[in-house]
């Protein structure tokens, strides 16, 4: 198979043909998505960029419930891509009731999602921790930490949040409106819906794993 | 199919051979003269250049390919049976089955469960960190691979999207020895 396709990769640009056999809406999602991916990566190298020149970094998270809890936020939204995956499927072999079904469910893990982040942040910010401070508490265990924390944290997870709470509407829209749209339009929001898990498998170890606690007793 | 522009693509990818062979010197050279003085720095020098080496090196390798001076190494057989040929066509078109796509998801769930046994750990940072990029990136491939359906994609677009992919860790690479110069410099 892998011969076929390198053979035809030159006459893929010869010309008086569609090089990628995409439609226009699915190339369309994966210029986005390639651009999308391009802003989060410069903020987790950013954020790994303060982290390493910053004196001291916090790594304030202890091993339960902070740990727990974001895993079992990965569960969900990695749950949610696969019921997201079956919707696609479904929307391919023209069952589209079955698909409306299984978006909806992908809807509700997604919501689940943004609903314990946001359980997350108020306990966070009830701590004291603000994009551009941190709590007392914290600079007492890490003397001189930089506040850089908070900035990095809530902007990281806070676009990233943004990013689900939008793929929740857009994913809306498509199962409102399921009948109007082709199964290419459903496998195109599938697209957009697993990028966003995407991003959380490189957010989730870089902000939550690597700051679990590491002080004597945390 | 009749190449009505072979000049050109003759002389694009020897340009890219070109560039492609000057990156990997540039990491040999590297390796060479320095063997990792300069620490960090060279570490994340030969990586970029590896990667920049690979995504000049992508097109001139199947130009050559294409044009019978290379053998793929992984080649099987000469020819492949028409069923086997059938059932890939199938896969193509549908992409991979809903049992498939959970055991992906079965595998996802178990390198969480182990990026999250080494939290409960607490192995050394630095050790955690590589291995947790590892893993990520693998997981990266797997969802874009499967979830994605980008391995049933043309060739042509798998390749216009990963090289975008593999800037943006050379990105990471050209800005990760900085920070630490930065963290020395101002240290004292």
């Amino acid at each position: 198979m892998a011969e076929a396709r390198a053979g035809s990769l030159a006459s893929d640009w010869s010309g008086g043909t569609l090089p990628y056999r995409v439609g226009h809406r699915k190339l369309g999602m994966w210029l986005f998505i390639m651009s999308d991916s391009l802003t989060f990566g410069s903020l987790l190298v950013a954020y790994a960029f303060v982290r390493v020149s910053s004196k001291a970094w916090p790594t304030p998270f202890p091993f339960s419930p902070s740990i727990t809890f974001s895993s079992i936020m990965t569960l969900v939204l990695l749950s949610s891509s696969l019921t997201m995956v079956f919707a696609v499927a479904a929307a391919k072999h023209g069952r589209k009731i079955a698909a409306r079904k299984w978006i909806a469910a992908t809807m509700l893990f997604g919501l689940t999602f943004v609903v314990l982040h946001l359980f997350e942040w108020k306990h966070l910010i009830d701590e004291g921790l603000l994009p551009t401070e941190l709590p007392a508490k914290w600079l007492d265990t890490w003397p001189s930490a930089s506040p850089l924390f908070g900035a990095a944290f809530f902007g990281i997870t806070g676009l990233h949040m943004f990013h689900v709470f939008s793929g929740v509407c857009y994913l809306g829209v498509i199962a409102a409106r399921i009948k109007k749209f082709t199964s290419e339009d459903v496998e195109v929001s599938g697209l957009y819906w697993h990028f966003v898990d995407l991003v959380w498998m490189f957010v989730f170890p870089l902000i939550y794993l690597l700051s679990v606690d590491y002080t004597p007793g945390g | 199919m009749e190449q009505p522009k072979s000049k050109e693509v003759t002389r694009l990818n020897l340009l890219l051979a070109t560039l492609a062979v000057g990156t990997l010197a540039v990491a040999v050279w590297t390796l060479i003269t320095d063997m990792f003085k300069a620490g960090v720095d060279d570490l994340f020098l030969v990586l970029t250049c590896l990667l920049l080496s690979l995504v000049f090196g992508i097109n001139p390798l199947i130009w050559a390919y294409n044009n019978g001076w290379l053998r793929n190494p992984f080649k099987e057989s000469e020819e492949e049976p028409a069923g086997n040929l059938e059932a890939a066509h199938m896969e193509e078109a549908h992409g991979g089955s809903n049992t498939q796509n959970a055991v992906v998801w079965g595998v996802l769930l178990g390198l969480t469960a182990l990026e999250v046994f080494l939290a409960y750990e607490k192995v050394d940072l630095t050790l955690m960190l590589i291995i947790l990029m590892g893993l990520s990136i693998v997981k990266a491939a797997l969802i874009m691979s499967y979830f994605m359906h980008l391995k049933f994609e043309r060739l042509s677009l798998i390749l216009t999207i990963v090289p975008t992919l593999i800037v943006l860790l050379c990105l990471f690479a050209i800005l990760f020895p900085d920070s630490f110069r930065i963290f020395r410099l101002a240290g004292k």
